[in-house]
């Protein structure tokens, strides 16, 4: 085994027993029962990986015994499936179902994983903050240090999921159906903890933190034919919450970062919100939602609408803070003739969310050169927003093995708070899409797709770019100073800067070759270009190409070996900020 | 609201079929057959034998106006295939498209988990049942074909995307691309709409807020910032921190001077941003610091910016 090298790899996943037994009693010629059970095992080493092998697949240097089981069950009117498979205590899977008639039916299901973010928050932590022209060994200065609290540790995260559903059919009348459900997903382990101090010295701590974290949904509703209609109605409540204790961090003593100079902590001070203290930090707040929606579906003349609507609120049970949500959505599919359909989507989004008044300490509060400033704001939420998506689609079928497709669509944005380009607050987008395809039986066939789509206005970090020259924008910019304030330099910055695209090229090919029963060649490639050319700075421009090759072998009924190749080549162009302006 | 399975494809495939048995038991037609069932297995001996233990066998079985008509129910009229022999004679799911196939399926499966399979991607681009279904198989076993390979003989890019570095846990087997996408069209279970957002909250619940301190593209979309299927960044970001925080933010404006060379060993410190430092400061992610990234209601340590550095 080579050292310091990713060497993680099932040396023995051996089959040790196989019991597949089926059972057919045949106690009536209605009832049927089968059942198989699986034993085997594993054996996997991680005794030597340094890199990152994969976020879910690590594991023990250890080997397991490993179970799996199938129960399959039915009578004239019911079916009963179960299904398990043991892997270790924190990766298990099961699932059952059962149905009696079409008058019940119900689910559940169960899965567990562990998940390794696979990356230190601590690695590469190398950059530094200017250090003044103070003689050594003043070294505190602003040189970004860390600080492991338990080196060593392992950081890993068991995630359950259970869920249960189920339908009982009330009345045959008009096909009364109500439905309950209900998922809990449960996270269970450490996290690594990031805290930062940041004033006088620059100073990151790494500590572990506890996960527990529990979210509950609950769904139940009804649907019922009404005359030519099928309408529901369905109430979601969504629950999350933290159990974990809560991580502590130090804020040091706010001072001067070169000189220490202890005649200027009042004015560092009121530079920062908190200092010399113990705080709580990375708390994740309680959680609520909950959700109306009604439904429709029924013909209507020729075609077919669907329809919903949807309100739904969430809370932030710590701040009370709330967001409002009204959604509605119709699509109607039509066929013009028997060759030709029509498909127009509709939909409209409407978010409200609390905006709140954040009361900060007076700036310079007490100074006896005056210049107090107070910064309290309102800080309105980048949430409210309405939105509106549009498009109809032409499906024609131009003879038996032609079928043309051309759609085309418009979606808006628009951001009660958050300005786009331009200090706009709307992003448009007009979409245009083509498709092509051709099918001769089952030999052959071939997709080809294009679409196009021109977005103006998109999402920007707004004036996140550059700064003017202070003294000549801020002049005089306090009052007896000619400083330039750090709460300053946000009024300095001047250019938009995104990498959200303004035109999105995308294409598709694909082509299937089944020259007999027991093979066929699969060949294709996806492309997609997407550029924005409106920014005052560099262009963005994002390339992706995926071509594919897949051959498949039939050799039998029983029987399929799929072998492909894929290729992806990405390739981004972005602006990235260089400050230039430094300390 | 829609219904999905979330289970995997056996469970999936299940309630498909069983979703079909429903649909008979409304429907119950009185069908006369023209070729009869034994006619058919005079030559396809081997589906008409498996045929009987399927989902769709067991039902017709037990509905005694269905009896006769299973072969027609879904191939249609079988008399001139019957008689000439020619495949091209007789219905085959296999070989439609989105005018034939899914249509006759929905004669029966008028689930409302269908509602939106009229405008779905899938029905746009020819898929039909019969492309993800296994009808002629034992109702024991699941009548759908694997995922998420079969998904991935389209979605190419998507399994190259699964395997890079960073990704959801498909290609481990515990997810399912049901998980996220309904594949008759329309969003998923346990989800208001088919907004990205909406999705991805469904499981990452603790990012709903809202936040006294909000970080802007969260509010916007995910996909601002994440690619879901898997990157080779950490965390399934678009590209690898910093680079993605500063295609919308400058650099920290201290973190291009000198670097520390050694132990605490400070070099020239001219207070001039160099090429040193600006490869020291490209080393390092935002995220270290920034790591609330998602939002926060703590107010962050610097008054500047009104406590909204998400760094606590």
């Amino acid at each position: 085994m080579k050292r310091n090298a990713i060497f993680a790899v099932a040396i023995g996943f051996a089959l040790l027993l196989t019991l597949a037994s089926s059972a057919i009693a045949g106690e009536d010629n209605e009832t049927v029962n089968k059942y198989s059970l699986w034993i085997g095992g594993h054996y996997t080493d991680f005794s030597d990986y340094t890199k990152k092998v994969g976020e879910y697949d690590l594991g023990n240097s250890e080997g397991l015994p490993e179970f799996a089981g199938k129960l399959f069950s039915r009578s004239s009117n019911s079916i009963f499936k179960l299904y398990g498979h043991y892997y270790d205590d924190q990766n298990i899977y099961g699932v059952a179902n059962a149905t009696v008639s079409d008058k019940f039916k119900a689910a559940f299901m169960y899965r567990s994983l562990v998940h390794r973010s696979g990356q230190d928050m601590l690695a590469n932590l190398n950059a530094r903050e200017f250090y003044p022209n103070a003689p050594p060994p003043g070294l505190g200065g602003k040189t970004l240090t860390h600080e492991i609290l338990d080196p060593g540790a392992d950081y890993d995260v068991h995630r359950q999921e259970i869920l249960s559903k189920m339908e009982v059919l009330l009345s045959e009348r008009n096909n009364v159906r109500m439905m309950a459900a209900h998922r809990s997903i449960l996270k269970d382990g450490t996290t690594q903890k990031m805290s930062n101090d940041h004033c006088y010295g620059c100073h990151t701590t790494s500590r572990t933190g506890k996960v527990e974290t529990r979210q509950h949904q609950l769904e139940t509703g009804i649907d019922a034919d009404v005359k030519d209609f099928n309408v529901g109605y369905r109430f979601g409540y969504r629950h999350f919450q933290s159990n974990g204790p809560d991580a502590y961090g130090y804020w040091s003593e706010a001072k001067h970062p070169g000189s220490n100079d202890p005649k200027w902590a009042p004015e560092f001070g009121s530079r920062v919100l908190f200092d010399d203290t113990t705080l709580a930090f990375g708390v994740l707040p309680e959680t609520e939602k909950m959700s109306h929606k009604v439904r429709l579906k029924g013909d209507v003349g020729k075609g077919n609408l669907a329809g919903s609507f949807v309100y739904s609120r969430a809370e932030n049970k710590s701040t009370t803070l709330t967001t409002d949500a009204y959604a509605g959505a119709a699509r109607y599919a039509v066929p013009l003739s028997p060759k030709m359909r029509l498909l127009a989507k509709m939909s409209m989004r409407r978010v409200t969310a609390d905006d709140p008044f954040i009361d900060l300490p007076t700036f310079r509060a007490g100074a006896a050169d005056g210049n107090e400033k107070d910064f309290d704001y309102i800080r309105y939420s980048t949430l409210d927003r309405s939105e509106f998506k549009a498009s109809a689609e032409l499906i024609t079928r131009v003879n038996p093995r032609w079928t043309l497709a051309l759609l085309g669509g418009y979606e808006m944005t628009n951001r009660d708070d958050y300005v786009a380009y331009d200090d706009g607050t709307k992003t448009k987008k007009m979409i245009g899409q083509a498709k092509l395809r051709f099918r001769k039986g089952l030999r052959y066939s071939s997709y080809l797709k294009y679409r196009f789509e021109s977005i103006s206005d998109p999402f920007v970090s707004a004036r996140g770019l550059f700064e003017s020259s202070g003294y000549g924008v801020l002049v005089p910019a306090v009052s007896g100073s000619s400083w330039i304030f750090y709460w300053q330099r946000e009024a300095l910055r001047y250019q938009d800067i995104t990498s959200m695209p303004t035109q999105v090229h995308n294409f598709e090919w694909r082509s299937t070759w089944q020259p007999s029963k027991t093979y066929s060649l699969n060949l294709g490639v996806k492309g997609k270009l997407d550029k924005n050319g409106d920014l005052d700075s560099l262009d963005v421009e994002h390339t992706s190409l995926v071509p594919h090759a897949y051959l498949n072998l039939m050799p039998n009924m029983k029987w399929t070996v799929t072998t492909g190749y894929t290729y992806n080549y990405d390739k981004s162009r972005i602006p990235i900020a260089i400050a230039l302006f430094d300390g | 609201m829609h219904h999905r399975d979330k289970n995997g494809p056996r469970s999936m495939a299940l309630i498909v079929i069983l979703g079909l048995v429903a649909a008979f038991m409304a429907a119950a037609p009185t069908l006369q057959a023209e070729v009869a069932n034994e006619v058919c297995a005079g030559c396809h001996d081997e589906v008409s034998e498996m045929f009987m233990n399927t989902s769709h066998g067991i039902y017709f079985s037990d509905n005694a106006a269905l009896a006769d008509a299973s072969c027609e129910k879904c191939h249609g009229s079988g008399v001139e295939h019957a008689n000439e022999g020619d495949p091209a004679l007789v219905i085959n799911p296999s070989n439609s498209d989105q005018f034939g196939a899914a249509e006759m399926c929905l004669t029966c499966h008028d689930d409302h988990k269908f509602d939106d399979w009229q405008m779905s991607s899938h029905k746009g681009a020819d898929i039909t049942c019969a492309d993800c279904h296994k009808v002629h198989v034992d109702a024991s076993k699941s009548s759908m074909k694997s995922s998420p390979q079969m998904c991935y003989t389209c979605h190419t890019d998507v399994r190259a995307a699964a395997y890079m570095p960073s990704h959801h846990p498909i290609a481990e087997g515990k997810m399912k691309c049901e998980d996220c996408h309904n594949v008759h069209g329309g969003s998923t279970a346990m989800t208001l709409d088919d907004s990205g957002r909406e999705l991805c909250l469904s499981c990452h619940g603790e990012k709903e807020g809202p936040f006294v301190y909000e970080h802007a593209p969260v509010s916007e979309e995910c996909l601002v910032c994440h690619t879901p299927h898997g990157s080779v960044a950490n965390s399934m970001l678009k590209q690898s921190e910093p680079t993605l925080c500063l295609s919308c933010h400058p650099m920290h404006f201290h973190s291009i001077s000198y670097a520390v060379d050694g132990p605490f060993t400070i070099r020239d410190r001219s207070g001039v941003s160099t090429l040193d430092g600006f490869k020291v400061g490209m080393n390092t992610k935002c995220t270290q610091c920034h790591s609330e990234i998602h939002g926060s209601d703590s107010p962050s340590q610097t008054m500047s910016t009104g406590g909204n550095t998400l760094t606590r």
